[in-house]
């Protein structure tokens, strides 16, 4: 009951308060959910399927890179692009995932073969021309236009991404009520055990897979349109890869809010520790790098399971 | 499982193995520790493929079959080692059992009711299965298995590790089990249960079958009294 009502608050708040939050609050803001939309979409294949990809940014970038090229090349509306670019980066989860699991790679194996897929779009998006090499793309500025996902200010991006990380946060919940969900949670407790259970591993997995990556480039689209400006190491670097996972862990991995959670908290510590302690460059990270290390060590499964263990 | 062979690099750890399980039947695997039992489980239920021979389950043949499509075919299994899904509740782990035979999550929640009450878990039902003794890990690996609803289910050592009157609660389980017109095949060191429940005795040695038959026949056989004698010697 609390926690609906707080629910209830938490998502009035979000919906009524920006269009009168001052435009630097509302930038942490977009931030803050955009990070939480990838940490939700990171958390179904990380969370709760217990595979934990350091790869994801290759979905990202596709995802930013398809809708972009789309658009500039042949005109498409960056919301078609969108969606081609979460099929693409659907089809390359895929042929990765199938790749990974199919030759038994589990644990860190699995993480490094995704980094290392990664790190090889990036490279391969350096090195091509037609892609803007290093240079990256810019989407020209100009009239706002809502088909083409060009607004004027930024209060429609923000509604764009509080859209977007709700929907991932209902079909996180969706997922866990599902057969998919309990299949998955099996398999990251004990994928033997599940299999011998009747869980078919693999194609689970894979279904993990396609959703995780399909979300995640939606959220690559999102940021270019946003940013107006992409380049290989901001898309497919590990950063991006990196910023997913984090939410998720230190939110609660495996847990339906966990994601949004932990972008509320460590997001807004990020660029308020940047705004803070301007001049010495790298204190801001070394802070950042502080919380991380405490709510990892006392917080091991995360906020979310501190919450869960405190009501029990 | 007609002849099989299963080597492991240098190591022949079932050689030339063949047994058969009938409609309806308990049959009881029996030897001593390293003698093969649990390889020969873990072949029949698809975790390692038989270097040579045939393994059929209802008349067609299941070698190279992931562990997950034999389950589906009606042949379910569980581990010697208890392995539940700790973070999960009670319920939990055996509805990812019953999802074998549904899609719908409160078909599978009804059917881990139904089973979680049958083995005599139902009251631990919404406990974490990390929270279980050793008893009740053992009814819930059997539990999982018996969701999936199988025609055979193979039980590894069930009873180790139980106290005399848990032995008895098991025993009770298992024909209760039988009666609902469930094949078993059960590896167990527990010989007073072994023998009392099984219809038919098969005894494994170094990977080879050195007896099999009615379980006093068995009893008297030299070949397995010096088999166990000779371990303990």
């Amino acid at each position: 009951m609390v926690a609906e009502v707080l629910g209830g608050v938490a998502l009035g708040v979000l919906l009524i308060a920006p269009p009168f939050l001052p435009p630097y609050f509302l930038e942490i803001l977009i931030s803050v959910l955009l990070f939480a939309y990838l940490g939700s979409a990171w958390n179904i294949l990380g969370g709760y399927a217990g595979q934990f990809s350091f790869g994801h940014a290759a979905y990202f970038g596709i995802g930013a890179y398809t809708s972009t090229l789309l658009f500039l090349r042949l005109g498409v509306s960056p919301w078609l692009g969108m969606v081609a670019g979460g099929c693409l980066a659907a089809a390359f989860g895929l042929g990765a995932g199938y790749l990974s699991f199919r030759y038994g790679l589990r644990g860190p194996y699995f993480s490094l073969v995704t980094l290392a897929f990664a790190e090889m779009l990036r490279v391969v998006a350096v090195n091509t021309k037609a892609v803007g090499s290093s240079l990256g793309l810019v989407i020209p500025s100009r009239e706002a236009a809502p088909w083409s996902f060009i607004f004027g200010g930024k209060l429609p991006y923000y509604y764009v991404i509080l859209a977007m990380a709700l929907g991932a946060v209902w079909i996180t919940r969706r997922l866990e009520r599902s057969k998919l969900g309990y299949s998955l949670r099996a398999i990251r407790e004990n994928e033997d055990a599940a299999e011998a259970a009747g869980v078919d591993a693999l194609g689970m997995k894979l279904r993990a897979m396609a959703l995780s990556s399909f979300l995640t480039a939606l959220g690559g689209t999102f940021y270019a349109q946003y940013f107006a400006y992409i380049d290989p190491t901001i898309t497919f670097g590990p950063a991006v890869s990196i910023q997913g996972l984090l939410q998720a862990i230190v939110g609660g991995a495996g847990t339906v809010l966990g994601p949004l959670v932990g972008s509320f908290v460590l997001t807004p510590i990020s660029e308020l520790s940047r705004a803070a302690i301007r001049g010495r460059a790298g204190v801001d990270v070394m802070v950042y790098g502080l919380v991380l290390i405490l709510v990892i060590s006392f917080l091991p499964n995360g906020l979310m399971g501190w919450v869960r263990r405190r009501r029990a | 499982m007609d002849a099989v062979t299963k080597r492991f690099g240098g190591l022949t750890a079932v050689s030339r193995f063949s047994l058969t399980v009938g409609a309806g039947e308990i049959v009881g695997l029996i030897g001593p520790n390293g003698a093969g039992k649990t390889t020969v489980f873990h072949l029949l239920s698809g975790f390692h493929p038989p270097t040579e021979g045939a393994i059929r389950f209802k008349g067609a043949s299941i070698v190279g079959a992931k562990p997950h499509a034999i389950c589906r075919r009606g042949l379910a299994r569980t581990f010697q080692i208890v392995q539940p899904f700790v973070n999960l509740t009670t319920l939990e782990n055996v509805m990812v059992g019953a999802f074998n035979r549904t899609d719908e999550v409160a078909a599978a929640r009804a059917r881990a009711v139904e089973v979680l009450d049958f083995v005599g878990l139902g009251a631990r039902r919404d406990a974490p299965a990390r929270e279980l003794t050793l008893p009740d890990r053992k009814r819930l690996e059997m539990a999982r298995g018996l969701a999936t609803r199988p025609e055979l289910l193979l039980l590894d050592e069930v009873m180790s590790g139980l106290n005399p009157t848990e032995i008895e609660e098991i025993i009770g389980l298992i024909r209760r089990i039988h009666a609902q017109g469930v094949s078993l095949l059960i590896i167990e060191h527990v010989m007073r249960a072994i023998m009392a429940l099984s219809q038919r005795i098969v005894v494994l040695h170094h990977g080879e079958k050195i007896a099999e038959g009615r379980p006093e026949a068995v009893a008297r056989d030299a070949r397995v009294i010096e088999a166990y004698l000779g371990e303990d010697a």
